[in-house]
C-alpha cells in the first residue's frame, strides 16, 4: 500500500507547494499593507456589477433549444474520435470504415436543414 | 468479435428495416414542405413504407435461408420473420387508426409518423438481435419515441404527466437492465446470447449473476407492464393520444415480450430454475391485479389499460414453466407465447379502433358513453362486442385459442407451479368476463341518453380497420391450427 | 502499481445505489433525472472495468451506446420537463395528480 501512495508523491508535493505559495504571499501582503477597511471595500465585486440579488440567476428559456442541439452534436464526436484514432491503422478495412462513417454523418447532417426549416435556429 | 465477420453486411436481410427507415426519413422531410391540412398526406407515405417492408419480409420468407449481418449480431430466421410480419401488420393498423385522429387535431403530424416508424424500426430489430448490445439498442429505439408520442398532446396536462411517468419509469428500468447486462457481460465475457448461454451452462451459478439475471428480466418487465412495474401504464395510456395508447398496449408490449423471449429462452435458459418461479409469481400478481382493478373502472381507456396489464400476466405464464434442458416443453411454452401475442394484437387494436371512433362523438371516453351504441351504430357495436368477448376468452373467437394455448402449456409442465398457474388463468378469465360483458351490456341493453347523440361515423380507414380486425378475430379461431403451426415453426430456443 | 479492478466495481455499485435511492426519495423531476444519469454512468464504469478484466472490447462498445442513449434520453426528458413547467410552473413530481385512478 505504501508503494501505492509513493506513486502520488509528486502530486502531494505540488499540492503542498501550491498551498505554501499562496499562504506566504497573502501573509506577507497582510503584514506590509495599510488596513483601513469598511463595508464597501469588503464586499465582493466583479466587473462593476453590483453584488445584489440571489446566487441563482435565470437563463432565458430560449437557450434550451441550443443546449439540445449541443447535446446532439456533442455526442456525435463520441463516435468520431475513436474512429479517427483507429482509421490510420485499419489497412484494407479503410474504405469500409470511411463508408460507414459517411453514412453516419449523412444522418447527422440531415438534421441541420430540418432544424433550419423548422425555424429552431432562428433567434426569436 | 471477429472484425472480418462484423463487416459483412447482407443488404437483403436488412431490407425491411431499410424500407421503414427510408419511409421515416421521407415522412420527416416531406412534412416540412406541406402546409395546413395537407400535412395529413404524410400518412399514406408511411403506410406505403410499411407495405414495402412487408413485401421484403414475404420475400425473405420465400427465400427461406437463414441470413445474418454484422457478424451474427443481426439474424433473420423464421422467428425473426414471424415477429417482423406481426409488427408490420400492427404498424399498418396503427397508422390507419391514426389518420383521422391526427388530421383532426392537426398537431405534429410529421413528427408523429416519424417517431412511430422509428419505434417500429426498433421493434423489427428486436427479434433479429442476437447480441446484448443490439438488444439494448432495439429496446431503447422502441422506448424513446414512445416517451415523446405519449406526451404529444402537449397542451394537455394529463398527456404530459402520463409521458413524464412513462419516461421516469422507462429510464429507471433501462438503467437497471443495463446494470444487469453489464454484470452478465462481466461474468461471461461475451455479449452474444448463445455465448452467454454456453458460458452459463458451463460454470456454477454465482449469486451476483442470478441477481443480474433478475435485473435484466425486471428491465423487460417494465416494457410489458408486469406488476410491480405497471404503475405507469394506466396513466400513460389515459393521457396519450388513443392511437399511441393502442401502440403502447400492443406493439411496444409485444416488442418487450420478443426481447424477453430471446433473453430468457436463449441466453438465460441454463438458469431457468431461478427466474421461472419468479416470473410465475409475477404472472399471477399481474393478471389478478390487472383484472381486479379493471373491475372498478368507469373510463373506457383505463379499463382497456388494466385489461392489457392482465393480459401481460397471461403471456408470462408460459415463461414460468420453462425448465433448463427440457427442449420439448420449452418449445411448447415458446409457441404458446407467440400464439397469445398474435391473437392479443388483433383483438386489442380492434378494441382501441372502436374507442377512437366513439371518442370522436364522446371525448370523455366514459363507459356510459357507449349506452345505446347497438341502436345507433350496429356495425361498430357488433365489432366491439366481438373484440371484448375475444379478450375475455370465449369461443368461437381467437382469444379462446390464446387462453387455451397458455392453459395447456401450464398443465403440460405438470409441476405444482404449473397447476397453480393454470388455476389462476382459469379464475382470472372468469373475473375478466365480468367487466368485458358489463361493457357489452351497456352497449346493447342500456338506452342512449336524451337527446340521442348522432350515430358514430368511423370513416374509411377506421371502418376498414375495425371490420378487418373483427374478421381476423373470428377467422383465426377457425384457422387456429394454422396459427399454432406458424408459431411452432418460429420457435427459437437455446441449442445447447 | 495500479488500483485493483474490484475497487472500480465497488465504486460503480455504490454510485448505482446512490442513484437508485435518489430516484426513489427525491421529488423534483430534474433531480430524479440526474440520479438516473448517475446510475447510467455507474453502468458505464462497470462495463469498462469488465472490458478490462475480460480483455475484450465488447464492454467498451456497449458503453459508447449507453452514452448515446443517455444523451437521447436527456433531450427527451428535458423537453418533457420544460413542457411540464410551462403547463404548471413547477417541476415537482408530488404535485402531479391530474391522473388518479
Amino acid at each position: 500500500m505504501t508503494e501505492y501512495y509513493e506513486s502520488y508523491t509528486t502530486v502531494f508535493a505540488l499540492l503542498a507547494a501550491g498551498i505554501l505559495l499562496v499562504a506566504v504571499a497573502f501573509t506577507a501582503s497582510r503584514l506590509v499593507r495599510p488596513d483601513r477597511s469598511y463595508g464597501g471595500k469588503l464586499s465582493t465585486y466583479e466587473c462593476g456589477i453590483d453584488p445584489v440579488g440571489q446566487g441563482w440567476s435565470q437563463t432565458h428559456i430560449r437557450y434550451y433549444l441550443f443546449a439540445f442541439l449541443f447535446v446532439i452534436f456533442d455526442v456525435e464526436t463520441l463516435f468520431i474520435f475513436p474512429w479517427a484514432v483507429v482509421l490510420g491503422e485499419a489497412g484494407e478495412l479503410q474504405p469500409f470504415m470511411l463508408g460507414v462513417m459517411l453514412v453516419f454523418l449523412f444522418f447527422v447532417t440531415l438534421t441541420l436543414p430540418y432544424e433550419y426549416k423548422k425555424g429552431v435556429l432562428k433567434w426569436a | 468479435m471477429d472484425v472480418d465477420q462484423a463487416t459483412q453486411i447482407d443488404l437483403f436481410a436488412l431490407a425491411p428495416e431499410l424500407a421503414v427507415l427510408g419511409a421515416s426519413l421521407l415522412v420527416l422531410l416531406i412534412e416540412l414542405f406541406l402546409h395546413g391540412p395537407r400535412k395529413r398526406f404524410v400518412n399514406p407515405i408511411a403506410v406505403l413504407g410499411v407495405l414495402v417492408a412487408f413485401g421484403f419480409v414475404v420475400a425473405l420468407w420465400l427465400d427461406g435461408a437463414q441470413r445474418s449481418s454484422f457478424g451474427q449480431m443481426f439474424v433473420v430466421d423464421d422467428y425473426a420473420l414471424a415477429f417482423k410480419g406481426f409488427f408490420l401488420a400492427v404498424a399498418l393498423f396503427v397508422l390507419l387508426i391514426s389518420y383521422r385522429y391526427f388530421s383532426e387535431i392537426r398537431t405534429f403530424q410529421g413528427e408523429y409518423y416519424f417517431l412511430m416508424l422509428a419505434a417500429f424500426l426498433g421493434m423489427m430489430l428486436m427479434p433479429s438481435a442476437r447480441d446484448l448490445v443490439m438488444l439494448f439498442i432495439a429496446l431503447e429505439l422502441v422506448s424513446v419515441p414512445g416517451f415523446i408520442m405519449a406526451g404529444l398532446r402537449k397542451f394537455d396536462l394529463r398527456s404530459n404527466e402520463g409521458a413524464m411517468k412513462f419516461f421516469l419509469f422507462g429510464v429507471l428500468s433501462a438503467a437497471v437492465l443495463l446494470f444487469g447486462l453489464s454484470i452478465v457481460y462481466g461474468f461471461t465475457g461475451t455479449t452474444t446470447l448463445e455465448g452467454v448461454a454456453a458460458s452459463l451452462s458451463a460454470g456454477e451459478a454465482n449469486p451476483l449473476l442470478l441477481a443480474a439475471t433478475l435485473f435484466v428480466i425486471a428491465g423487460f418487465g417494465f416494457k410489458v407492464s408486469a406488476v410491480p412495474f405497471h404503475f405507469w401504464a394506466p396513466d400513460t395510456y389515459e393521457g396519450a393520444p388513443i392511437p399511441v395508447t393502442a401502440f403502447l398496449a400492443v406493439a411496444s408490449k409485444a416488442a418487450g415480450f420478443a426481447g424477453l423471449l430471446q433473453v430468457t429462452f436463449v441466453a438465460f435458459e441454463p438458469l431457468a430454475d431461478v427466474w421461472a418461479p419468479v416470473l410465475g409469481v409475477v404472472a399471477i400478481l399481474t393478471m389478478t391485479l390487472g383484472n381486479l382493478t379493471a373491475l372498478t373502472q368507469t373510463n373506457m381507456v383505463r379499463l382497456l389499460a388494466y385489461s392489457s396489464v392482465a393480459h401481460a400476466g397471461y403471456v408470462l405464464v408460459p415463461f414460468a414453466v420453462v425448465q433448463p434442458g427440457d427442449a420439448a416443453l420449452n418449445a411448447d411454452a415458446f409457441s404458446a407465447v407467440l400464439v397469445y401475442l398474435f391473437a392479443y394484437g388483433a383483438m386489442n387494436i380492434g378494441a382501441f379502433a372502436v374507442v377512437i371512433a366513439v371518442a370522436r362523438r364522446h371525448p370523455g371516453r366514459r363507459v356510459s358513453d357507449y349506452a345505446g351504441l347497438g341502436q345507433r351504430s350496429p356495425g361498430l357495436a357488433v365489432a366491439l362486442t366481438t373484440f371484448l368477448v375475444s379478450l375475455g376468452g370465449i369461443p368461437p373467437l381467437v382469444g379462446f385459442v390464446a387462453k387455451l394455448a397458455v392453459f395447456f402449456v401450464a398443465v403440460e409442465a405438470g409441476t405444482t407451479l404449473g397447476i397453480v398457474l393454470a388455476a389462476a388463468v382459469a379464475i382470472n378469465t372468469v373475473i375478466s368476463l365480468v367487466y368485458y360483458l358489463r361493457v357489452a351490456r351497456v352497449v346493447w341493453m342500456e338506452e342512449a341518453p336524451e337527446p340521442e347523440p348522432e350515430p358514430v361515423q368511423p370513416g374509411l380507414a377506421l371502418g376498414f380497420t375495425v371490420g378487418g380486425l373483427a374478421v381476423v378475430t373470428v377467422a383465426l379461431f377457425v384457422l387456429a391450427p394454422l396459427l399454432w403451426g406458424a408459431a411452432d415453426q418460429a420457435v427459437l430456443i437455446a441449442s445447447g | 502499481m495500479s488500483v485493483p479492478a474490484g475497487y472500480y466495481l465497488i465504486l460503480a455499485a455504490a454510485l448505482f445505489s446512490i442513484g437508485a435511492v435518489g430516484v426513489l426519495i427525491r421529488r423534483s423531476v430534474i433531480v430524479m433525472f440526474m440520479c438516473v444519469e448517475l446510475m447510467l454512468n455507474s453502468v458505464n464504469l462497470t462495463l469498462v472495468t469488465f472490458a478490462r478484466i475480460q480483455a475484450n472490447l465488447d464492454g467498451q462498445v456497449l458503453a459508447f451506446f449507453v452514452i448515446v442513449v443517455a444523451a437521447a434520453e436527456v433531450v427527451v426528458g428535458l423537453a418533457l420537463v420544460v413542457n411540464l413547467f410551462r403547463l404548471r410552473a413547477s417541476t415537482d413530481a408530488d404535485g402531479v395528480g391530474a391522473l388518479r385512478a
